[in-house]
């Protein structure tokens, strides 16, 4: 089996793929303390949980943007299972051209999700990865990744107002009943959720308007619910788009 | 120690200006918001001067009263008679040091302005009391503008959204976090992410980190506005869009519904409560 490892800043998603069926995902906590030891810990106990031995897993492939946690993960892989992952870095192969300014720059999170959105639309795409930051990344229908947006993601944002205003107390990130609220509480309800909707539909508008082609649009990440299912301008959302894009990466590079 | 005028023994002259000038009779009133205090001194309905100090959250009522005298003086020739004073506050520990430092600084007592008060304006919220003071006088000023349906965005620490119907009754509105305070965040929290400055790209679509999140940043907080005026004008009707705060002019022109930016639009609520709360027309 191959386990694919996304770290992102708040969580690190692992997915277990039995040829290209991902058979079983789970997620960690991106403590940035956490020491190559635990790591092996976690990453064998949840595969007992699991039934899944970890001589089972004959390759692993992962992508970090999280420097801190890199290397202790590679060497809880090592112990693991005898080898150690593929790192996705500035030399993987990904047959994809990247017109960025600084294509080292690029987080490796985002041209996994590139990869796998233009695998399946096979066309013009846009994937929008809501976790700490939503990230909105452009592929052209010839497949190169054009660059992106970066915004404050929807809990950090929540975060903050929670700690920043004084009079204004923490409330469920939930989609409220309407968009006029007539308490502090649902009025910010309808700001946090409704206002990050109305975020996302326009800049996909203006994105769109500024490409002059066709494109699909995908949503992905931890934070997608519950706005993905809310905006008008989202044509998917799939949960396990990074995961894919690091099997695929993996297939392209085995050799 | 105060200076007393000479022609109106009950107030306090207080401006930079040399004897010889005209006292100009104002109002004084004070925004107390979670990052800035912005004072505004009204002669009648005309804003003719502003100060802004740190809302910071230590201050006594004895730094206050140096502070406000002093900032006075010092950023203006004008010689302002203080006339009378009000104060909105959405910072509770900062209230009460703002009015008594507000009574020893300019010699009058200043009238708390709050969302439960009687000033002609109909309030549907649930317990009016926790409406913040500065989205009660955004809709006031608001509607004294417009002269009818009307949508406030106030781009602060949060980005608040209020909306008052064609016949003045407030209706409520929404609470997003601030583009500021979600960017610095963003810089905090994400590992390969440092701050940037603020200031909008040239296209959409970033081909680097710094224009992607100067993108999302400028360019998505002006989607959301345009997003919850869109959703607000479907519950409310045609209505003007009136934009303010100090983060305001940087999404303007990526957001079309804004109609009118009005910097001081809480300054002036505040004026419009205390005229109308003390009788003056």
């Amino acid at each position: 089996m191959l386990l694919t490892i996304d770290i992102s800043n708040t969580h690190t998603v692992l997915g277990l793929y039995r040829g290209t069926e991902l058979v079983h995902d789970f997620r960690i906590e991106s403590s940035k303390g956490r020491t190559a030891d635990e790591m092996l810990v976690l990453l064998v106990s949840m595969f007992e949980l699991r039934g899944v031995a970890p001589a089972d897993v004959t390759a692993s492939v992962l992508a970090s943007v999280v420097p801190q946690l890199t290397d202790p993960m590679i060497a809880a892989c090592e112990h693991a299972f005898g080898r150690a992952p593929m790192v996705v870095g500035p030399g993987t192969k990904t047959g994809m051209p990247i017109l960025y300014e600084t294509p080292r720059e690029v987080g490796a999170d985002r041209i996994v999700n590139a990869l796998a959105a233009f695998e399946r639309a096979k066309g013009g795409v846009i994937v929008v990865d809501f976790a700490t930051a939503t990230t909105f990344d452009c592929i052209s229908p010839k497949g190169e990744y054009l660059g992106g947006v970066i915004v404050p993601g929807i809990r950090i944002g929540a975060e903050a107002l929670f700690t920043r205003a004084a009079l204004l107390s923490r409330v469920p990130i939930a989609l409220p009943t309407k968009v006029i609220g007539t308490s502090t509480e649902q009025a910010m309800q309808s700001g946090i959720v409704l206002g990050y909707v109305g975020l996302v539909d326009g800049m996909v508008r203006r994105i769109k308007e500024e490409l002059v082609f066709p494109c699909r649009v995908y949503a992905t990440g931890s934070l997608a619910s519950p706005v993905a299912e809310a905006c008008a301008r989202i044509d998917e959302v799939l949960p396990d788009l990074t995961l894919e894009g690091l099997r695929l990466l993996y297939e392209r590079n085995k050799s | 120690m105060p200076r007393a005028a000479p022609n109106a023994s009950t107030t306090t002259s207080v401006g930079g200006g040399v004897d010889e000038q005209p006292e100009r009779q104002v109002l004084v009133v004070a925004d107390v918001g979670n990052t800035h205090t912005v004072l505004g001194f009204f002669e009648g309905a005309v804003l003719i001067h502003q100060a802004r100090i740190e809302s910071a959250r230590g201050r006594t009522e004895d730094e206050l009263h140096m502070l406000l005298r002093r900032i006075v003086a010092l950023t203006t020739r004008e010689r302002l008679a203080v006339v009378g004073a009000a104060v909105g506050s959405v910072v509770p520990v900062l209230t009460e040091p703002t009015i008594k430092g507000m009574r020893a600084a300019f010699g009058v007592e200043p009238l708390r302005v709050e969302s439960s008060m009687d000033v002609g304006m109909k309030v549907v919220y649930d317990d009016p009391r926790t409406l913040g003071v500065d989205r009660f006088a955004n809709a006031l000023a608001g509607y004294e503008r417009a002269k009818g349906a009307v949508v406030i965005v106030d781009l602060g620490t949060a980005t608040k959204f209020d909306c008052v119907a064609a016949d003045g009754t407030f209706l409520g509105g929404a609470i997003a976090p601030g583009m500021r305070i979600a960017a610095e965040a963003l810089a905090s929290r994400a590992a390969k992410l440092a701050g940037v400055p603020l200031v909008r790209p040239k296209k959409v679509v970033g081909r680097t980190t710094e224009t992607s999140m100067q993108a999302g940043i400028l360019i998505g907080w002006a989607a959301m506005v345009d997003g919850m005026v869109e959703r607000m004008r479907a519950e409310l009707g045609p209505a003007m869009v009136i934009a303010t705060g100090g983060l305001a002019p940087l999404v303007q022109r990526d957001a079309a519904s804004i109609d009118l930016l009005v910097p001081e639009l809480t300054l002036e609520g505040l004026r419009i409560a205390y005229q109308r709360s003390v009788g003056v027309r």
